[in-house]
């Protein structure tokens, strides 16, 4: 059994407005609402960031102009995506700021050793994982060095956070280039990068069982 | 809960997203562009597309999407990019770049995360094979189930 600590299950304290966060936060990344009408669009990522003004053509002529190419364009079209990651990252502050992640920890915990087969105290490095993947990598290493987990486990682990690292972040702020060409809700993508996150971890998992049994 | 308002803490984040913009987007973005356009001038983007066009289209991308992917793999940044580049001369569509979207980070910035995350984590090298490959069979899934609701 593993011992009791701060950041064990039993002991993680999340006030009921960490919930609203984290519900908050999946509604207003989602994209559910961006077809909506009214006030309820002040609940979406989309809406909230809006749009630049046109000059002239509304149809082609942004501020970044038409027709640009190389090094120049790029620094343009680089700017175009700051509001969009300022704005995501200012709303993950927030929700981490009321407890919305450890919300998300609390959550998670109960289905990490089924999900993954590594126990449920590496929950907050998981939680760490998806927004940093420095942050993740070096609570892994902590978790393998106080003999919380295992070298099968710590692999594990490892092949979990290497596919789509720094999940949240990367994808809010890099993929926000990307969102306003998506066809989908963005919510669609990012769930299955979860669902495959946990494929590839589980691949891992079958192969240490199977192949590599001598190994660890 | 420390004193600080929401709108401070906003502001923290949105001061955090400046800085990747800065440092992280800015300049990944732009060495993508400018990729993009050596490939162009040189004919070689033509080239990539014509050899990896069987392939791609697997995914039901062009040739040229591979592109994005071995973007992706030096750098999440990059990847997003090269489709943003790829996209703005029309060489991928909005179907293309929803189908890469995933699979740009579930393969992505394997190059340096080898040493940010394996590394650091203290993974047996032996496995790094493994999780490499993991990583690409995970972005061609993503493609492939993309490919139904992009």
């Amino acid at each position: 059994m593993f011992e009791e600590s701060k950041n064990s299950p039993g002991s993680v304290k999340v006030p009921w407005y960490g919930y609203a966060a984290l519900l908050f936060a999946i509604l207003f990344f989602s994209g559910l609402l961006t077809k909506q009408q009214g006030p309820i669009t002040a609940l979406d990522f989309n809406t909230i960031n809006g749009t630049f003004g046109t000059m002239k053509d509304t149809a082609k002529a942004t501020f970044q102009g038409q027709g640009g190419i190389g090094a120049r364009d790029g620094f343009l079209f680089a700017l175009t995506l700051f509001p969009a990651v300022m704005l995501a990252l200012g709303v993950v502050e927030i929700v981490d700021h009321l407890g919305g992640l450890k919300a998300g920890q609390k959550l998670l915990t109960p289905v990490l050793k089924p999900l993954l087969g590594i126990p449920g105290i590496a929950g907050l490095a998981l939680v760490s994982s998806l927004q940093s993947t420095d942050a993740g990598a070096s609570m892994t290493r902590m978790l393998k060095e106080s003999g919380t987990i295992t070298e099968r486990e710590k692999t594990i682990f490892a092949a979990f956070q290497f596919s789509a690292g720094g999940t949240i972040t990367n994808f809010l702020s890099t993929g926000a280039a990307l969102f306003a060409m998506c066809t989908v809700p963005i919510a669609l993508p990012l769930a299955l990068i979860f669902i495959l996150k946990f494929f590839g971890a589980n691949l891992m998992r079958i192969y240490l069982g199977k192949v590599d049994k001598e190994g660890i | 809960m420390t004193q600080r308002t929401l709108a401070d803490v906003f502001v923290d984040g949105a001061r955090k997203g400046w800085n990747v913009g800065v440092n992280s987007i800015l300049p990944n973005v732009l060495m993508a562009y400018v990729l993009i356009q050596i490939l162009r001038v040189t004919g070689l983007l033509t080239i990539m597309g014509n050899v990896f066009g069987p392939v791609m289209a697997v995914f039901g991308l062009p040739g040229q999407a591979i592109a994005v992917l071995i973007g992706a793999w030096l750098s999440m940044g990059g990847g997003v990019g090269v489709a943003a580049s790829l996209f703005a001369s029309k060489v991928l569509t909005a179907t293309h770049a929803t189908i890469l979207l995933p699979a740009i980070f579930l393969m992505g910035s394997q190059v340096q995360y080898m040493g940010r995350l394996l590394g650091t984590a203290g993974v047996q090298s032996r496995y790094y094979p493994v999780m490499f490959g993991i990583c690409i069979l995970n972005a061609c899934i993503a493609m492939i189930i993309m490919r139904f609701f992009a």
